[in-house]
């Protein structure tokens, strides 16, 4: 099985779990990209819903834990081909809702080349953004990698 | 989720006038958002149609240059499974049918 290890500083890392950590409930019961379709019948619209919202969850959960005793110790967290695809969605699902709750006032070409005065931002907004900027490598590291084990799963 | 789809219970009338509506051709278009990586969405493209690296950011570029791709072209049910899988990968999609063009 295909597997990658990333050495993360725990330093930096830890507190932008508490980031995610805080997202969590919102992203229970919300998704992250708004369903655009407006012409589903009621129930067809509800069952969408629940059967996305239910996805979404599970990336998330499978994205946390990651953050294992292994990474408390040592700072290793591995991504296979059981849990890419997961990771991979989940780091999309937050960093949406990062962007839509916290990061509103950055323009876009700000947020896509990430050249930002940090020291500019206030604390919550830094570490939101360092939250976004940190799941977009990860995504990046397993296109990367395992981009062949998810589009093959 | 077909099922649910197929066995709603309104008058004949009613029915003939939604599944005309059904038929024909629907696209299925994803629209830009400013916070999916490029490569994620090329990746997606691969996965959810099958598409080879060429056409994927063929897609990928309409949607970041024109704001909308579309991705796919066909039978209102299928559009739906795929509109459904792409919410799934957080892009966001519509369906459009032929005939509003």
């Amino acid at each position: 099985m295909k597997r990658i290890e990333v050495k993360l500083s725990l330093p930096v890392v830890a507190p932008l779990l508490d980031v995610i950590k805080e997202l969590d409930a919102d992203l229970r019961q919300n998704l992250a990209a708004p369903l655009a379709i407006n012409d589903l019948e009621a129930d067809f619209h509800g069952t969408w819903v629940d059967e996305l919202l239910a996805g979404q969850n599970e990336d998330v959960r499978i994205l946390l834990a990651l953050f294992n005793e292994e990474f408390f110790s040592e700072g290793v967290i591995s991504i296979d081909e059981d849990n890419a695809e997961h990771v991979v969605r989940a780091c999309a699902a937050v960093r949406l809702v990062l962007r839509a709750r916290h990061l509103q006032q950055m323009d876009e070409e700000t947020l896509e080349s990430g050249e930002v005065d940090l020291a500019k931002l206030s604390d919550p907004t830094r570490r939101s953004f360092m939250c976004y900027l940190f799941l977009a490598t990860l995504q990046e590291l397993i296109i990367q990698h395992l981009d062949s084990s998810i589009i093959g799963s | 989720m077909s099922d649910s789809h197929t066995q709603t219970h309104t008058a004949p009338a009613q029915r003939n006038e939604t599944e005309l509506a059904l038929q024909g051709v629907w696209r299925v278009v994803v629209l830009n958002d400013p916070v999916n990586l490029m490569s994620y969405v090329v990746m997606v493209f691969k996965k959810v149609f099958g598409y080879d690296e060429t056409t994927a950011r063929r897609h990928m570029l309409e949607v970041h240059e024109q704001g909308r791709s579309v991705v796919w072209s066909g039978l209102r049910e299928k559009a739906e499974a795929y509109a459904f899988t792409l919410q799934q990968w957080h892009l966001t999609a519509i369906l459009e049918s032929d005939e509003a063009h």
